[in-house]
């Protein structure tokens, strides 16, 4: 795999992940706020940028790779959002739901490569 | 998890209701692009001609559809709890396959369906039990 197939690949998973995380603080903000403000609309338009970007970079990843090769990266994002909305939203994480995360990632994984 | 509606409103229905549109697109898709496909065209590999199927068009609805119950899930439910069971339609796309579709799943497969289901069931326990508990 070349570098910029990496770059890409990372670069697809980390716009996704992020764009999940500020949907969620969007989406919690507009249950304090409701939806007509300012912070909300930008939230939310930063978020579905982020997926779209993600969307097409997918797209053009999947037109030089077979799905099985690229799907397992998609399964870490169960691993990294878990761990990321612990870290940025302060979200409760116990050994319970890490060991859960884990194994759908493993599982995500071991589907897509069989 | 405060003033969480119940009814329609209830943020675990959306949960199921948003994996479910994405189960049942996955499938319009692949039937709406293999019905379409043109495989000798090379203008074929940008997907545009899939919307020429209005299956395709039936599963563009249903992906605007999980997308909106998923915002309103995200609204109540920690996305650290959500997000992995949102990951059940990597095990229900593949058994759909081999319900409806008669495709053919190896035993490497079968053990990464029974990974994922663990681990399902260990996100989703303890929020049975607060739940129980309301």
């Amino acid at each position: 795999m070349s570098f910029l197939a990496f770059f890409f690949i990372v670069v697809s998973l980390l716009s996704f992940v992020v764009a999940q995380l500020v949907l969620k603080k969007a989406m919690e903000f507009s249950a304090k706020s409701g939806l007509h403000n300012s912070r909300f609309i930008s939230l939310i338009s930063i978020g579905i940028a982020l997926m779209t970007i993600s969307f097409f970079l997918t797209l053009g990843l999947l037109q030089r790779f077979d799905l099985s090769y690229l799907y397992p990266f998609q399964g870490l994002s169960v691993m990294i959002i878990t761990l990321m909305a612990a870290m940025m939203l302060k979200e409760k994480l116990n050994l319970r739901l890490t060991i859960g995360a884990l194994l759908i990632t493993a599982g995500i994984v071991l589907v897509s490569l069989s | 998890m405060q003033n969480r509606p119940s009814g329609f409103g209830n943020p675990w229905l959306q949960l199921t209701l948003s994996v479910l549109c994405v189960f049942v697109s996955e499938f319009l898709l692949k039937r709406g692009a293999t019905d379409v496909a043109e495989p000798d065209s090379a203008f074929s590999w940008t997907g545009i001609n899939g919307l020429t199927s209005p299956l395709v068009w039936w599963a563009i609805l249903l992906i605007i559809a999980s997308f909106i119950s998923w915002l309103y899930v995200l609204r109540y439910i920690p996305i650290a709890v959500a997000y992995p069971l949102s990951r059940v339609v990597d095990v229900l796309v593949p058994l759909g396959c081999w319900i409806f579709l008669g495709e053919f799943i190896s035993t490497l497969r079968w053990c990464g369906i029974a990974l994922v289901v663990i681990g399902l069931a260990l996100v989703a326990k303890p929020v049975a039990q607060i739940e129980e508990r309301l």
